[in-house]
């Protein structure tokens, strides 16, 4: 047995360092480590683990955020919140960093998406914050870790992902609990810039997006209210029990639609093919990990690995504190070489019966697993929103690591508090009653 | 050429798999805020469609290389190493679309033919269910292998440009 799940590691690690992509390295080392443990027609049972693990109505509300985020993009989402953002903290000193991080906010959990927060955000704010007289790396480095803090927001991909893999997880709980964990990183990341743009004397009173005529607060708060509306309209939905989050993510579709399509006629009829094409290509990537690791954990729970890894976290220690931190630092390294869809995948099944263990609630726990991989998306080697925050700000990611240490520490200071806190993911769902006290 | 009809195609399937979907979960929503039931065929067919639409739209992504991977380890090689190691990786994609999803998914096609079982709203064969898994095993094994081809013949010419 060891043998077998000795062929899957290695190959695992070697085809990841190869840059196969991820979710080959999943399924080829599944395979791989399936035939050396002699097990019969394996190639027809992964086929069926991939048809059937995606086989799944909550997955359903995957390729609905995702098109109702790229609808809501297209159609000057992006405009609209920066003008919000500015008319409430704009004025404020270092208020343009400011600005660009409640945008990114904002935009992340309209969009469900860091990557087009950072290329939509990124594109217009980084040069303006460059105009004030930040340092390009503090901006590039200002805007992607601002853009992490969406996937705790709801809607949130990652948390479906996350419910699919722990079962028997709520949705519309982990929906409420990832609220204000994604404020208090969001607030964490605003302590520091505004230290830092006192401290380097950035962007006075008067930062370009104000005197160039302030938005006045209650136009461009009406006119961005439409797109917050869906979040609104996607938990109340869900909430209420009047739709499960696979349906609320359809009507979140048809808003989107009637938003770009009719209200703010934003976009035409021609554009929606390839908004279409996109989404489901997308969709792609995030269920073909899905599919895949399906098949994965599959293997691994038949070689009962999650109970081994369980019992080996716990014969180092019975006590709660000593177990979340070693999984914390566990899942901080992988993140380092893991994109947060496939970690989330790959180790939930692995911690989460050791968390449960030391009775941490899965909801709680899948709140510091997304928090947790938000950081490791901001690091290289494997940073997807660092690399692409570089891009968009177009500069060396040598210039930018630096630059992101302070944030770092406040995204680490927040995870612990998270970690350690329950309430803060708990109390909400709690609260409106979306899971048992 | 033939390539790029194939992704050409293939998008058009998939934008109208998606647009499938929205209409037939709506229809499932209204119908059982309007009528009082839903009908159990709706959530039976999406389900159906999602598992086409994800296996597809992976091909999608997969054509226009939007995978996600690691490549800084890559990156830092000669770029013979390099394009050695991107050829190997369209043949790691090749030999698992062909050992999973050409043999695996036809094995299984073939079983769920054989044992007549039906989708319970719809009376359709579970069979069919599982058709995307060979479909995708074809196009996923035929783009890898244009891949690993086109590597190695990018490679040809730069060895006789030397």
């Amino acid at each position: 047995m060891t043998e077998g799940l000795g062929v899957l590691c290695v190959t695992f690690v070697v085809l990841l360092l190869l840059g196969v992509p991820v979710a080959f390295v999943i399924g080829l080392s599944t395979l791989l480590g399936a035939l050396a443990l002699g097990r019969d027609g394996a190639m027809e049972s992964m086929a069926s683990d991939v048809a059937n693990g995606l086989d799944s109505f909550p997955l359903l509300a995957i390729p609905f955020f995702i098109l109702a985020g790229e609808l809501m993009a297209a159609g000057g989402l992006a405009r609209r919140l920066i003008d919000l953002a500015t008319a409430i903290v704009g004025k404020a000193r270092g208020g343009l960093a400011l600005v660009n991080i409640l945008t990114c906010m904002l935009f992340g959990a309209v969009s469900g998406s860091a990557t087009a927060a950072i290329s939509s955000i990124g594109t217009s704010l980084i040069p303006e914050m460059e105009r004030e007289g930040y340092p390009r790396g503090f901006s590039v480095a200002l805007t992607t870790t601002a853009a992490t803090t969406g996937l705790l927001i709801p809607p949130s991909n990652v948390m479906i992902v996350y419910a699919l893999v722990a079962s028997n997880v709520s949705v519309g709980a982990l929906f409420l609990a990832g609220i204000l964990p994604g404020i208090l990183i969001g607030m964490a990341l605003m302590g520091v810039a505004l230290l830092k743009s006192w401290h380097q004397g950035c962007s006075t009173l008067t930062s370009g997006l104000v005197r160039r005529g302030s938005p006045a607060l209650w136009p461009s708060f009406l006119r961005a209210l439409p797109s917050l509306v869906m979040l609104i309209l996607v938990l109340v939905v869900i909430l209420g029990g009047i739709m499960t989050p696979t349906e609320s993510s359809v009507l979140a579709v048809v808003w989107a639609l009637l938003l770009v399509m009719v209200f703010y006629r934003a976009i035409h009829w021609q554009q929606l093919y390839g908004i279409l094409v996109s989404s489901a290509r997308t969709t792609g990537i995030v269920l073909l990990l899905v599919g895949l690791s399906a098949a994965m954990s599959r293997l691994l729970t038949i070689e009962q690995v999650p109970q081994a890894a369980a019992q080996a976290l716990l014969s180092v220690s019975h006590n709660t504190i000593v177990v979340l931190l070693l999984i914390n630092v566990a899942l901080l390294l992988v993140g380092i070489f893991m994109d947060m869809t496939p970690a989330v995948l790959v180790f939930t099944p692995i911690f989460l019966p050791a968390a449960i263990g030391i009775g941490v609630d899965p909801v709680h726990f899948g709140v510091v697993m997304v928090a947790n991989l938000c950081i490791g998306l901001c690091t290289p080697p494997v940073g997807t929103c660092l690399f692409l925050g570089c891009s968009v700000g177009n500069i060396a990611i040598a210039k930018v690591v630096p630059a992101t240490i302070p944030f770092f520490a406040a995204m680490v200071l927040a995870l612990l508090l998270i970690t350690y806190i329950p309430a803060l993911s708990l109390w909400l769902p709690q609260l409106l009653e979306a899971m048992p006290r | 050429m033939t390539t790029s009809l194939l992704i050409r195609g293939l998008s058009t399937l998939c934008a109208m798999i998606l647009t499938v979907l929205i209409v037939v979960v709506l229809w499932g929503v209204l119908s059982r805020q309007i009528l009082g039931g839903q009908p159990a065929w709706t959530e039976e067919l999406a389900r159906v469609l999602l598992v086409w639409l994800a296996l597809l739209g992976g091909v999608l992504a997969y054509a226009d290389e939007r995978h996600l991977g690691v490549d800084v380890l890559v990156d830092r090689l000669h770029p013979d190493a390099r394009r050695i190691v991107s050829i190997a990786s369209h043949l790691c994609v090749l030999a698992f679309s062909l050992a999973v999803f050409a043999y695996g998914g036809t094995a299984l096609f073939h079983l769920r033919w054989d044992s007549g079982q039906t989708l319970p709203a719809t009376g359709v064969r579970k069979a069919w269910f599982y058709l995307v898994l060979p479909i995708v095993g074809v196009l996923l094994s035929h783009l890898a292998l244009c891949r690993a081809l086109a590597g190695f013949r990018s490679w040809d010419e730069s060895g006789r440009g030397r």
